[in-house]
């Protein structure tokens, strides 16, 4: 039967929400504040060994031979790996595109730098790394190829030689008469940009542990997985197992961000505890490996932008070249990021005709994962960086150039070029509100003023969209299948009336429980102490995919009122019988089941739910008398893509605008950020505090992504930042403080009026920084293209100005 | 041949014998040799700082330090702070302002603030930033914890006044 889930916050059976909507302590703090939270490094298995991995020293080269004698022969040693063992036991990882996977251990040869080649399971870690000083690996080294551009030419040299390129993807996706457009075009804008390597870096690094049965051929793996039944599918996949025998535990872990890989190292443990027979085998990556090896980078790109746009500053069409280059193989799905910005290819704007010439390439460096964002962010980067280039030579004001431009709130649903529908917005209202905010005609006059001192002050204002709840369609062009990515929740009361919810992920940080507990005690009329979140392995969870994608609020939302739609459904016909009325005239408010008009004729939910399990002498025939369900929510009305990959893919379109203001010291080149603002719009916000969080979360990988975070790769495919003193996370004395405002445009298509609201405020940052960078350096007549825009570049760029300039 | 060293160091105000490879990290220690494990793990070369804990009332990283460095030290780890379950002031701080998402990073915050707050209990807000520089939390970006922790200061302030009172 079909269930009505509420799509606005007044459909809940509560006169008035005490938790929805409101600011609520989350309730996984205490447990996490205490240090009591069992992260993957936190258990310890009877018999548990310890794995450590020996990776290539060099980026491309043969393994001609390995000797591991001496190590095996260490008493503390229960097994050792090779490529011989990955042969025997598994297969190349599933890939996106398909076919650029490779084994857990280099079985030819290796591809990256950091490459695992050998394994060791040894009674502690310590042990485990003595015995990699044993192994003795022959290499014969290849030629490498660190640079995307020169893995096109026909004379590189290539990683997957069967392929006879390392072009792993190269097409261009047309929308509407673009060529036409740009014909006619009064003024068209082309810019080149580049983006570098940047990546997720969550706290905590990847762990598990993987325990095999030798009797019935399953492998059991607990670890710190994002995506649990989606790793499964890999597994089942690498290893070769029937997917019911592949069962995932997710252990609350430190962050993801897209980036926490997990692949290689679940295959290397299974197939340690695999030869140690049966022993679970535990493997902590360290950082380092994290680093050069793990789930860490992503969006290495080349970009070549053009703007058609009319005297005006109407935008009428945008082109976009991208080289990407994803690394050894197509293992991290990094290719899902170059798919990505077609679900907002022209952002908030009404440019109606688009073209996305796209290239994916292999070469020697660490295969490229997700991240936040999922490749809109250096999308957004070079659009907003384009909409400045055409507003400064047409001497229109960046607030008044995006202006100009907006989808108006009359035209939603609104779809885009690229496919996408938009589901509702106000994009004006908040451009309107940050400029109030920033009190913009007062800082532009600040700025003349400081100019005038000869110092280099520049203001940013970006407007982008987040797309919210992922889809599969939206990631058709790299060969993702399928359409709606279901999740689901088992929400069940006990005879006491206390609730447990049953979900397929665990903890990451989002406060996905706490809004398990909200939705729960609004809808039951319970405090949310009174509701309890569970965590279900693979095999006993409802389908489900976890956080991700901007997804998993609106989703979980939607199942777990699916659920208490269908309890309600079950208590009504119990209540029924109690209150002698007919179903029909029974209601569900503010924790009690009622006559309908009749407040006083209520008996309280759990005295209903105590009959369904206490009383079966009062039950119906027809009523089932668990006062439990499962519901599955998948967003609703998601369509195939098309020939050019155009579908109605991620449901929600949340928006918002940054204003930051800069300063550039010209001695030195660094920037400093002097003003932050934001006026954002994700619908109905479930949890303000954690949407907010969330945004500020954002600016700071933003920031970083913009001025300080890069890996840095030498022609031998040798990775230059592989500590963070190298590699350069924001502290709190980069981020900025930020000044937020929230508008609320409900979506009229997700539960509760929800939009997808994880990743918003990095889709934005990067573009707002570097927008107010080049307001700061334009009156020096140069474009900072690159990021991050380190003091190093920027200081480049500013001598370079200086030495054109005759007047200097 | 392993060879080991006794170490006798008090944590959490219990004391503790035990007999340690020399190589062993504190932090390794703490977490494998005691079951300490809310001491997290996040870099292994002393830069994200979740491994912070306090000796001798001061912040380490127990990355950096050698179990054997550590003997006849006092220790605090974040399994100290709480009562039974019962939040410490700066965790209450931290649940009220929102200033921990993951909370992998936290345990190395809540020692770092401990320390402040000892040293100074009406810091400035470029005091705080200076005492958290060295800690990098990847979720939050830094707002909520500067206001958890100036709510850490408020709290423990009004406990000693109701105390003295």
């Amino acid at each position: 039967m079909a269930v009505e889930i509420p799509k606005r916050l007044e459909d809940l059976p509560t006169s008035s929400p005490r938790w929805v909507g409101r600011e609520v302590k989350r309730i996984e703090d205490p447990e996490l504040l205490t240090g009591r939270t069992q992260f993957i490094d936190n258990v310890v298995l009877p018999g548990m060994l310890h794995c450590a991995i020996l990776r290539s020293p060099l980026a491309h080269a043969r393994v001609a031979s390995i000797d591991v004698s001496a190590a095996e022969g260490m008493p503390e040693v229960a097994a050792v790996i090779t490529g011989e063992d990955a042969l025997r036991w598994s297969f190349p990882a599933a890939s996106s595109p398909e076919g650029w996977g490779s084994h857990c251990l280099a079985t030819d040869k290796v591809r990256f730098a950091g490459e695992p080649v050998a394994a060791v399971a040894a009674t502690s870690r310590y042990v485990a790394e003595d015995a990699l000083e044993l192994i003795v690996v022959d290499y014969e080294p290849l030629e490498v190829v660190a640079d995307a551009r020169k893995a096109t030419e026909s004379e590189s040299p290539l990683l997957f030689e069967e392929r006879g390129t390392n072009v792993m993807l190269q097409r261009v996706f047309t929308w509407g008469e673009v060529e036409e457009v740009f014909r006619e075009a009064d003024h068209v804008f082309t810019e080149k940009f580049r983006w570098n390597r940047v990546g997720a870096n969550p706290i905590e690094t990847f762990g598990v542990i993987s325990e095999w049965n030798p009797v019935d051929g399953s492998l059991t793996c607990r670890g710190s997985y994002q995506s649990p039944s989606f790793m499964g599918l890999g597994r089942s996949a690498s290893l070769g197992l029937p997917s019911n025998k592949v069962r995932i535990i997710s252990q609350p872990h430190g962050g993801s961000f897209g980036g926490k890989g997990g692949g290689r190292g679940t295959d290397i443990t299974a197939l340690l505890s695999r030869k140690a027979g049966g022993r679970p085998v535990k493997w902590i990556e360290d950082r380092m490996e994290y680093l050069t090896a793990g789930g860490s980078q992503a969006w290495d790109r080349q970009y070549q932008a053009s703007l058609a746009v009319e005297p005006d500053g109407r935008v009428t069409g945008l082109k976009v070249e991208l080289l990407d280059d994803l690394g050894a193989t197509g293992e991290g799905f990094g290719s899902i990021s170059a798919a990505k910005p077609l679900s907002a290819f022209t952002g908030p704007y009404t440019i109606g005709v688009a073209q996305y010439d796209l290239t994916l390439v292999a070469t020697n460096k660490l295969p490229a994962s997700p991240y936040r964002g999922m490749g809109p962010p250096p999308h957004n980067f070079v659009l907003e960086q384009m909409m400045d280039i055409a507003a400064r030579s047409l001497g229109i004001d960046p607030a008044e150039m995006r202006r100009r431009n907006y989808i108006q709130p009359d035209q939603f649903p609104y779809t885009i070029p690229s496919g996408n529908e938009y589901d509702s917005g106000d994009y004006e209202a908040a451009l309107d509100k940050v400029l109030e905010m920033a009190e913009y005609r007062e800082l532009r006059r600040q700025q003349a003023e400081a100019r005038e001192q000869g110092r280099h002050l520049g203001i940013g204002v970006a407007s982008t969209i987040e797309p919210g709840v992922f889809d599969w369609n939206s990631y058709a062009i790299v060969g993702m299948p399928g359409v709606g990515v279901p999740e689901g929740a088992t929400v069940s009361f006990d005879i006491l009336g206390k609730v447990t919810v049953r979900v397929g992920f665990s903890l990451e940080g989002q406060g996905q429980y706490t809004l398990a507990a909200q939705l729960i005690g609004d809808y039951f009329g319970l405090e949310m102490e009174d509701v309890r979140v569970v965590a279900l392995d693979t095999q006993s969870a409802p389908p489900h995919f976890g956080p991700g994608g901007s997804r998993l609020g609106v989703a979980l939302t939607g199942a777990i009122l699916g659920a208490c739609e269908r309890i309600k459904e079950k208590l009504v016909k119990l209540a029924a019988v109690l209150l002698q009325t007919e179903p029909g005239s029974v209601e569900l408010m503010d924790g009690a089941l009622r006559v309908k008009g009749m407040p006083e004729a209520a008996i309280p939910l759990a005295q209903v739910v105590g009959a369904m399990l206490a009383r079966s002498d009062l039950l119906p025939p027809d009523v089932d008398p668990r006062p439990e369900a499962t519901f599955v929510w998948t967003a609703p009305g998601r369509t195939p893509a098309d020939e050019e990959g155009r579908a109605k893919s991620y449901l929600t379109a949340a928006n918002a605008c940054h204003v930051v203001l800069v300063e550039i010291d010209a001695e030195t080149g660094k920037v400093e950020i002097l003003k932050y603002l934001i006026a954002d719009d994700c619908g109905t916000r479930l949890n303000p505090a954690t949407v907010e969080g969330m945004t500020q979360g954002g600016v700071a990988q933003g920031v970083g992504a913009a001025l300080l975070e890069e890996y840095v790769y030498d022609p031998e495919g040798q990775l230059l930042t592989s500590t963070f003193m190298d590699y350069l996370l924001p502290t709190i004395h980069e981020v900025p403080m930020t000044e937020k405002a929230a508008l609320v445009t409900p979506s009229p298509f997700s539960p509760l009026g929800a939009k997808g609201c994880g990743e918003g405020a990095i889709h934005a940052a990067p573009a707002a920084v570097m927008c107010a960078v080049n307001d700061a350096l334009a009156p020096l007549g140069v474009l900072a293209t690159e990021v991050p825009a380190t003091p190093n570049r920027l200081w480049k760029l500013i001598q370079g100005a200086k030495s054109l300039s005759p007047g200097d | 041949m392993v060879t080991t060293r006794k170490v006798h160091l008090t944590v959490n105000g219990v004391a503790h014998e035990a007999f340690v490879e020399p190589r062993m990290t504190l932090a390794d220690f703490l977490r494998g040799e005691l079951a300490l494990v809310g001491t997290h793990v996040g870099c292994e070369h002393g830069v994200c700082g979740a491994c912070t804990v306090l000796l001798d009332g001061r912040t380490v990283r127990a990355c950096l330090m050698l179990a054997v460095q550590a003997d006849g030290a006092e220790l605090m780890t974040v399994e100290g702070l709480d009562e039974d379950g019962r939040l410490h002031p700066i965790q209450e701080a931290f649940l009220e302002e929102h200033g921990l998402q993951c909370g992998f990073c936290t345990p190395g915050f809540l020692l770092t603030v401990y320390e402040l707050l000892a040293d100074s209990p009406e810091p400035s807000d470029d005091a705080i930033m200076d005492a958290l520089g060295g800690q990098i939390c990847r979720c939050t970006g830094y707002q909520p914890i500067l206001a958890s922790v100036r709510l850490a200061a408020a709290k423990l302030r009004q406990g000693r006044a109701a105390g003295a009172a």
